[in-house]
């Protein structure tokens, strides 16, 4: 599945749910599956600056595509870092790199996805285009 | 019926919904709610009277000037100041904190000497002193917080000696609603130092009577946001004789007598210390939130926060998994420190936002003090005028149900 089939999905899913706290639940449904982050991987070269709470993503190479393994101390995050690994894992640098979407207008997640620029969600992106920007060069 | 019941008609926030639910907010000690008359003075000063102040001779400047001049004098009779010049304004209790550290260290201090502080201070009372410390090369000690968040006075007593030249500490704590016995640490302070007593009214001025000759302390800062006024307006009062020896740290425009291409001489206090254009809106701004609070009254400002807390006491102490940090001492503020072993604190504000329920998540930037309890992040309600028993109830039952779900 291409990005952009992939953030549709998400999409449908989270258009199910009628408000923010459902939203959440789902989320924090998506950190409970994920139970696969080895504790020693939660490095400080790994973490994500600017969440209010600690996020880790570790990107790894694998036939020429990047797979992001993620984790959190909090449960929302972790569920909204999980989600947004999903969604550029098993892609080329290259897409991920000249991927437009901006996440932040396509899911409609309360707070925890506004646009500001000290928000954990656009760190988050940020920290996986850099990844893939480096692979790169 | 009681001068708060009708309340929150006076504060347009509240006409809104968050999430489809009744805002609850209660993080006012982050900032505070403005009522209309604060918001609507300042638009009128900008649609009838706006003009630089103390600059022009016609009618605007004067107005506005004379708005300017006359919160001075609110604030001397708010604060039971001797004199209005004894009000410096600045853009808030950082900056205020900012200034004196500077201002003092360069006038007082010299290699070797000590500044007191305690260890539940904000980062506005500690990060000055720490860069002023360093660059002249000055001691920091901290008083010990007892485990019931008290101060512990004997330690500040032990700390005290004739190296101390400054002591600066909170009035009412941030995170634990802990207010100091401010007459008996002056007492100390006198008794054992020559040091000047600052103290962080930023949390305390909003919900109680100060009066500083009273207290006999040498300076207290806070801001005007905490306390129904706008953003960038704070205050620095200070004793008027230690003012004149202080001097200023920024320079600029309107802190002049004379300027020479060569040097200049400052002008008299307060405007030594105002350099360029001051916020002389948002002072307005703070002029009519101190209106508001005269009105109501600061004896029954002070009564319906003991009310409040009394309250809080009594609903959020035992709820089930739920840790309090609150001063159980007879005179606290109503500032409920909280946390849930096992639940994240930024998991527990985003559920309590879709209950319509504000409170801060983190470290309320007393980081040092969550590290000594061991503790990453704390949520934190602080309630204020317009809050209310049925507030610290929706707290309670959306605390229940968030904690049910994150765990």
């Amino acid at each position: 599945m291409s990005i952009r089939e992939k953030v549709d999905e998400y999409k449908k899913i989270l258009d199910i749910f009628p408000n923010d706290q459902e939203k959440y639940q789902y989320l924090i449904e998506k950190a409970k599956e994920n139970d696969s982050f080895p504790l020693e991987l939660r490095l400080d070269n790994f973490k994500v600056n600017g969440c209010q709470s600690q996020v880790w993503l570790v990107p790894e190479e694998k036939d020429e595509k990047l797979f992001f393994n993620s984790d959190s101390d909090a449960l929302i995050a972790k569920g909204l870092v999980t989600l947004i690994a999903s969604i550029y894992s098993d892609e080329k640098a290259e897409d991920i790199v000249s991927s437009e979407i901006d996440l932040m207008e396509e899911f409609e997640l309360g707070v925890i996805l506004s646009p500001a620029r000290r928000n954990g969600a656009y760190s988050m992106l940020k920290t996986i285009k850099e990844y893939a920007k480096n692979l790169i060069s | 019926m009681s001068k708060f019941s009708d309340i929150k008609k006076d504060f347009p926030i509240f006409e809104r919904d968050i999430n489809g639910k009744k805002l609850t907010y209660l993080d006012s000690g982050a900032t505070s709610q403005k009522p209309n008359s604060v918001i609507d003075k300042m638009n009128d000063i900008y649609k009838f009277n706006n003009a630089n102040v103390h600059r022009g001779t016609y009618v605007l400047s004067s107005e506005t000037t004379h708005e300017y001049e006359s919160v001075r004098y609110k604030l001397q009779s708010f604060l039971n100041a001797s004199e209005s010049d004894e009000i410096i304004f600045t853009k808030g209790t950082t900056e205020a904190l900012n200034f004196l550290a500077n201002s003092i260290a360069n006038k007082f201090m010299g290699e070797g000497d000590e500044i007191i502080l305690s260890e539940i201070e904000h980062h506005a009372n500690i990060i000055p002193w720490q860069m002023v410390a360093e660059k002249y090369k000055l001691t920091i000690n901290y008083v010990k917080v007892n485990d019931d968040f008290s101060l512990d006075l004997d330690d500040l007593s032990s700390k005290l000696s004739s190296k101390t030249k400054v002591v600066s500490i909170v009035g009412e704590s941030n995170l634990s609603g802990m207010l100091p016995d401010i007459k008996e640490i002056n007492n100390l302070v006198r008794s054992n130092s020559d040091a000047l007593l600052i103290i962080d009214g930023a949390q305390l001025v909003p919900h109680r009577k100060v009066d500083v000759q009273d207290l006999g302390i040498d300076f207290l800062v806070f801001s005007g946001h905490k306390m129904l006024g706008p953003t960038g307006i704070g205050v620095v009062w200070g004793k008027k004789e230690l003012l004149n020896s202080l001097d200023p740290v920024y320079g600029g425009g309107d802190m002049i007598e004379e300027v020479h291409y060569d040097k200049a001489t400052w002008a008299p206090v307060p405007h030594k210390f105002e350099a360029g254009t001051p916020p002389y809106v948002e002072a307005i701004g703070l002029g009519a939130a101190v209106d508001y609070l005269e009105n109501l009254g600061m004896s029954e400002v002070e009564k319906h926060s003991d009310e409040l807390r009394e309250y809080g006491r009594k609903v959020l102490l035992d709820i089930d998994g739920v840790n309090v940090i609150h001063a159980e001492q007879d005179i606290a503020g109503c500032t409920f420190g909280m946390y849930v072993d096992g639940v994240h604190a930024a998991d527990l504000s985003l559920m309590l936002d879709t209950h319509g329920v504000a409170v801060r998540a983190g470290h309320h930037c007393v980081q040092p003090f969550h590290r000594k309890l061991g503790i990453d992040a704390t949520i934190r309600s602080t309630a204020y005028i317009y809050n209310d028993k049925e507030d610290i109830d929706t707290l309670k039952s959306a605390l229940i149900s968030s904690v049910e779900m994150l765990r």
